[in-house]
């Protein structure tokens, strides 16, 4: 197979002009500029410019020193614990662990700390949300019903499991982008496809050509920004205006999608759990033959006309791609077929919906006969929603005039970037129902020569320890995107992550190791002023907690987290007056409601509130950078709403229970669990002044006082509703919502 | 050509500009019309000016979820009335359809138009209040979008796509100009039933800042979520609290006054505490007198929802709210795939005399002038049947309204074939009706651009002109 990079090596070497050529034999020459794009060069090994502090260090240092600027001093160790916790775990540490880092004075006490958070299963939770923004992830359909997908959270999952057992990158962006066909016995790689089943979809929808182009648009610009951090989207209708991205490049890039169809139930257990399944659901329909063929031929008008009805709708091409038998189906017709029989498949339950009188008093009758066989029926399987490909069913792909469905132009192959590599790729033979399409893509993206894969994941990580990337802006390597402030530090990391195995866990020990990490947020006037953005690294950037590591961090410091892992999203309750289409079923259990953040159900059409407020991505595009705005929804949110009262309780309760009566002492404790550290006099003074000034208040006011549900003895309600105020400004204080 | 490049202009916003640029420039933002404290680093909200000179100060969008037909209210076609009961001449075209009801049979419209005021628009007898108005609308009879089913299609006359995820224009409006009332949300959204399709899609800040996104108000007297403490707080007791936070907050910040962040953040509880006072205040109608309720029909159950809505709209516009979002038939009421003639005589009857009696108080109170009004659905209805009484979507051909701030009124623009299915002359697509309304606000939506994912995106994507005829 000819590779990319080595005709990028003769290019950027100047050899000449090489010119891609088009089926229809059409000439498009790419400019010395475009040739020489930083991005697309090969990694290349480096040599740091010093050997007497770490290789980060050592390129950083000598980028500031080139500006007469020196890097801030190291922070104190309550600000870096702090900050590692909170970056590796979406978690405050607890006075626990900071008690054992500052009594640790060996010279590898963070080392500890770090090599500790990276082997919670709490990184994963943190780190997994950060891919699920870029794979746009949600429990739900959008559109207008945005109907709940039963089984996606196992993708979730897999992303956290993935994290956690510092799976080589290499392998997860195969799995995500080829699994069925690469490693079709195992399961996980199964559920790793639905990566590109997370498109926004419209189950009802009629003109089906249309959405699956829709569908391919979502996946081509998504798989384009997530691994290669290009803009693709900007050339589904011309040429990209500033990147050499070619218009068609944009169509060879999405027929390697082009045989996917969405399958929602795939089975995910072994053979021998399927023979199982399948020996134990024949005795239950051996037993049900009768009463289910009563069933059959009752409902039948009434399913026949729910089918006709729904058919009706569809213009003829696609009546004619369902009725087609099936040896004869072309691979639109498939197509058609996949995105047509959900809208043609009706359970009977769905059926009996339409029946009346007699007839429905019929059908229940023997609704209840079947139901006394269930203890015959097997226990439904798991099973994953997922996308995969059936070759009979791989379109062909054509270049589309300003990206209109159905303005077809020439048709086209799958291809990379044709300024990299501008021939059709030649597709080995595959497994049997693959085309292997999409093998040849996500080895090509991991080969280790690959300029941007592996470029733009070190960047990503670079960008969620630091706040920015060193490329600031992490899908977008273009040329409308910001150029490296710290080329050669990039290569150097990305070089070595990938001779090193392509381990995240691996990347983070060395950023965190690093003296440019491990440095304060401190204001400098000069430094501030020959770098005012901190593009070049003399500080650390203070920034603010996302929504998530707020709620989660305050139930953890108020004793209430539930830590449990996996399974489908959860439900907490919402506040009074949030509608939701499609449900929002509230979990009674409050155990249920109080498990991490990346366990809520992420309802498309609305996003949990306190989420919404603190600048969670919308999930319908990618999002590779999170907005961080302070507006007076959040201050309301944090102020007013049941939630944060609620937790500032709990908070109220753990302090009483841990600290005893001595208001010196509850401060005190209160202080260690939201700033991980002690109070100073001055503050234990000052809230002191707090608890004389507010006492009189609560005494005055109306109604019942606000106090955590379990009482030590002793304490005075009204003290303890001190405390909760207390404990409840402590949460929407900035040294709570600021990563130092 | 150029028209359809435009949106790759490396233009910096003017927000990026501004915010990166010194405090020196960034005073030039002040608008003398809305001048209020200067715009800080990282301040989302400042007020901006305006492109140009802008004859809005606020836009209500009257929305008529469903889609109302145009045929039996604002574009009488006698040809149906002759058709009536025949397939569709083959001239038309073949067509796919929401409801796949292409091959049915033509249904004249069973309504009564006459023409109405000095002008003679016609307006059809489901419409008698508004009708009384006719010399102050301009009636937009060709206008036309992408989408076939509603949730597609209520989401691109709010952002411009059929594909959820960009800004609406409320959010749009809010980045361009900033606030004029700090203690209110810029953008407010109400309904008068169920939640509209798509939900909070339809007034998403999408890929700009959450600041922008629009605030649903909710019945009742607190119209923002969270706008009441839990636990039953008290003014005091929030006040003592918040004190005292003031105080932990000065504490972490010594030493870091760079840091506009923190400040905003100290900044943002004080706002939301004055949030608390002015959010009810705009909203509450004690202050109104029975005869201005009367005047938007709410002593009649049948009027009354959508008439507390468009009076609260007034209230917000007076206050400095740049843009009110009524939807009418909210979750799809409009959408009479049968028996049109009881669907239609309901809803019309539910927004009549509201948007009737909001005419009449803006236009006594001198605020027609510097409000937008526009009325319309998502699209519109079909000429032939559906179901035998009922009409399917027509997004080929349809009508919307306009009157106020910076409109040519007493006249009709446009026209659709001689049954109502396609525009025909000066056809309207939703992309030319945002460049209009942002064009009345004192925005050109070609300059108005954020940068996302190496695009300066804009409002109308890579369409749009302002519709020149609508303009006074």
């Amino acid at each position: 197979m000819k590779l990319g990079w080595q005709v990028t090596t003769i290019l950027a070497g100047g050899l000449g002009v090489l010119a891609a050529t088009a089926a229809e034999g059409e000439r498009k020459e790419f400019t010395a500029t475009q040739k020489r794009w930083w991005a697309i060069q090969p990694v290349t090994a480096q040599t740091p410019p010093s050997t007497s502090v770490s290789r980060i260090d050592a390129f950083v240092h000598a980028k500031l020193q080139a500006k007469g600027i020196s890097p801030n001093a190291p922070a104190d160790k309550v600000t870096l614990l702090r900050r590692a916790t909170l970056d590796l775990t979406g978690l405050l540490p607890t006075p626990e662990e900071a008690q054992a880092f500052l009594g640790d004075q060996s010279p590898n006490a963070f080392e500890k700390v770090i090599d500790r958070l990276l082997a919670s299963p709490r990184y994963g939770e943190r780190w997994g949300r950060h891919w699920l923004d870029l794979a746009r992830y949600a429990d739900s359909e959008g559109f207008k019903a945005d109907e709940t997908r039963p089984n996606v959270w196992r993708y979730r999952d897999y992303v956290i499991k993935s994290f956690n057992d510092d799976k080589p990158y290499d392998r997860f962006v195969q799995e995500q982008l080829a699994g069925d066909e690469m490693f079709p016995n195992d399961s996980e790689a199964l559920v790793a496809t639905g990566f590109n089943r997370h498109f926004p979809d419209e189950y009802n929808a009629r003109n089906l050509y249309q959405r699956r182009q829709e569908l391919l648009n979502d996946i081509t610009d998504v798989v384009g920004s997530t691994f290669m951090g290009l803009t693709f989207g900007c050339a589904r209708c011309h040429d990209h205006k500033f990147d050499p991205i070619l218009h068609k490049d944009y169509y060879r890039l999405q027929s390697f999608f082009s045989g996917l169809h969405i399958d929602d139930s795939a089975v995910l257990v072994p053979d021998q759990a399927r023979r199982d399944y399948q020996a134990q659901l024949k005795i239950w329909e051996q037993a049900t033959t009768e009463v289910r063929q009563e069933i059959a031929t009752l409902l039948k008008p009434q399913r026949e006309f729910r089918v006709k009805d729904n058919l009706d709708k569809f213009p003829e091409e696609i009546q004619a791609s369902v009725s087609q038998v099936a040896a004869k189906r072309t691979p639109m017709q498939w197509q058609m077929y996949y995105k047509a029989m959900p809208q043609l498949t009706f359970d009977d339950r769905e059926v009996a919906k339409g029946l009346k009188g007699e007839t429905k008093a019929a059908y229940l009758k023997l609704e209840a006969k079947l139901r006394t066989f269930d203890h015959l029926k097997p226990a439904d399987l798991p099973v994953a929603q997922t996308m995969v490909e059936d070759a009979a069913a791989v379109a062909k792909t054509h270049v589309l005039r300003g990206g209109a469905y159905d303005a077809v132009e020439a048709e086209v192959q799958p291809g990379f970037l044709s300024i990299l590599d501008p021939s059709d790729v030649q597709i080995p033979a595959a497994i049997p129902g693959k085309s292997g399409r999409r093998t040849v893509l996500a080895k090509w993206l991991t080969n280790p020569e690959n300029p941007l894969t592996a470029r733009v994941m070190v960047n990503r990580v670079w960008h969620y320890h630091f706040g920015r990337g060193l490329v600031g802006t992490p899908s977008d390597f273009g040329l409308m995107g910001e150029r490296p402030s710290h080329r050669e530090l990039l290569d150097d990391l990305t070089y070595r992550f990938v001779r090193g195995g392509w381990s995240i866990k691996q990347l983070h020990r060395e950023i965190m190791l690093s003296g440019t990490y491990q440095q304060s947020s401190d204001h400098t006037e000069a430094a501030a002023k020959a770098d005012p953005d901190n593009k070049l690294l003399w500080r650390y950037n203070r920034r603010r907690l996302e929504g998530e590591s707020i709620r989660d961090s305050m139930l953890a410091a108020s004793g209430l987290l539930n830590t449990k892992m996996t399974g489908p999203g959860v439900f907490p309750p919402l506040p009074a007056g949030v509608e939701t289409r499609g449900g929002w079923k509230s979990n009674e259990s409050l155990e249920e409601a109080r498990r991490r953040s990346i366990y809520i159900f992420v309802r498309r059409n609305t996003r949990y509130p306190m989420f919404e407020a603190f600048d969670m991505p919308d999930t319908h595009e990618s999002c590779s950078r999170r907005n961080q705005t302070v507006t007076p929804s959040q201050a309301l949110e944090l102020m007013n709403s049941e939630l944060v009262l609620d937790w500032s309780k709990g908070l109220a309760g753990r302090v009483l229970n841990d600290a005893g009566l001595s208001r010196d002492a509850m401060v005190d404790r209160a202080y260690r669990l939201v700033y991980s550290r002690a109070a100073t006099e001055e503050e234990k003074r000052m809230a002191g002044e707090f608890f004389t000034r507010h006492q009189p208040i609560l005494a005055a006011r109306p109604g019942p006082l606000t106090v955590p549900d379990r009482l030590p003895e002793g304490i005075k309600p009204i003290e303890a509703a001190v405390l909760v105020d207390l404990c409840h400004a402590l949460f929407n204080s900035n040294e709570f919502l600021y990563i130092n | 050509m150029i028209e359809r490049l435009k949106h790759h202009w490396p233009v910096r916003s003017r927000r990026e500009f501004f915010t990166s640029a010194g405090s020196g420039l960034a005073g030039l933002a002040l608008s003398s019309m809305m001048a209020e404290a200067a715009p800080r680093k990282g301040d989302l909200l400042a007020a901006h000016a305006p492109h140009h000179v802008a004859k809005a100060k606020s836009i209500i969008f009257l929305f008529m979820e469903g889609g109302p037909s145009h045929i039996d209210l604002f574009d009488p076609k006698p040809k149906l009335k002759e058709l009536h009961g025949q397939p569709m001449p083959a001239s038309y075209g073949k067509l796919i359809t929401a409801m796949g009801t292409a091959n049915n049979s033509i249904m004249a419209s069973q309504r009564e138009f006459k023409q109405h005021g000095q002008s003679g628009l016609w307006v059809s007898d489901w419409y008698p209040h508004i009708a009384k108005h006719a010399d102050e609308l301009a009636v937009l009879r060709s206008c036309w979008a992408n989408g076939l089913n509603h949730v597609g299609s209520v989401c691109q006359m709010n952002t411009g796509d059929i594909l959820a995820g960009r800004p609406s224009l409320g959010a749009w409006t809010t980045y361009g100009l900033g606030t004029a009332n700090r203690n209110l949300p810029s953008f407010v959204v109400m309904q008068d039933d169920k939640e509209p399709l798509g939900g909070t899609k339809n007034w998403s800040a999408g890929f700009l800042p959450a600041t922008y996104q629009g605030t649903q108000f909710r019945t009742g007297d607190t119209p923002i979520l969270n706008l009441k403490p839990a636990g039953g707080s008290t003014s005091d007791q929030q006040l003592s609290k918040l004190s005292y936070l003031k105080q932990l907050n000065a504490r972490f910040g010594e030493g870091k006054t760079e840091d506009s962040d923190l400040d905003a953040r100290v900044r943002s509880f004080e706002l939301a505490y004055e949030m608390q006072a002015a959010g009810p205040e705009a909203v509450d109608l004690t202050k109104e007198s029975e005869a201005t309720k009367k005047l938007y029909g709410m002593d009649d159950p049948a009027t009354l929802n959508y008439g507390r809505n468009c009076l609260q709209a007034r209230r917000l516009v007076e206050r400095g709210v740049r843009f009110v979002e009524l939807y009418c038939g909210s979750g799809s009421g409009w959408d009479a795939h049968q028996n049109i003639e009881a669907n239609h005589a309901k809803w019309c009857r539910a927004s009549d005399k509201p948007i009737a009696g909001l005419l009449t108080d803006l236009k006594a109170r001198g605020l027609l002038d510097e409000t937008l009004i526009v009325w319309g659905g998502e699209f519109g209805r079909t000429p032939f049947n559906e179901k035998g009484d009922g009409r399917d979507h027509n997004p080929w051909g349809f009508t919307m309204f306009f009157a106020g701030a910076g409109i040519k009124p007493g006249q009709a623009v446009g026209t659709t074939d001689e049954i109502g299915l396609r525009a025909v002359e000066r056809p309207a697509h939703v992309h030319d009706i945002h460049a209009t309304m942002l064009h009345l606000l004192g925005m050109d939506h070609i300059q108005l651009t954020y940068m996302h994912n190496g695009r300066a995106e804009r409002p109308t994507i890579v369409g749009g002109s302002v519709i020149k005829e609508l303009l006074a």
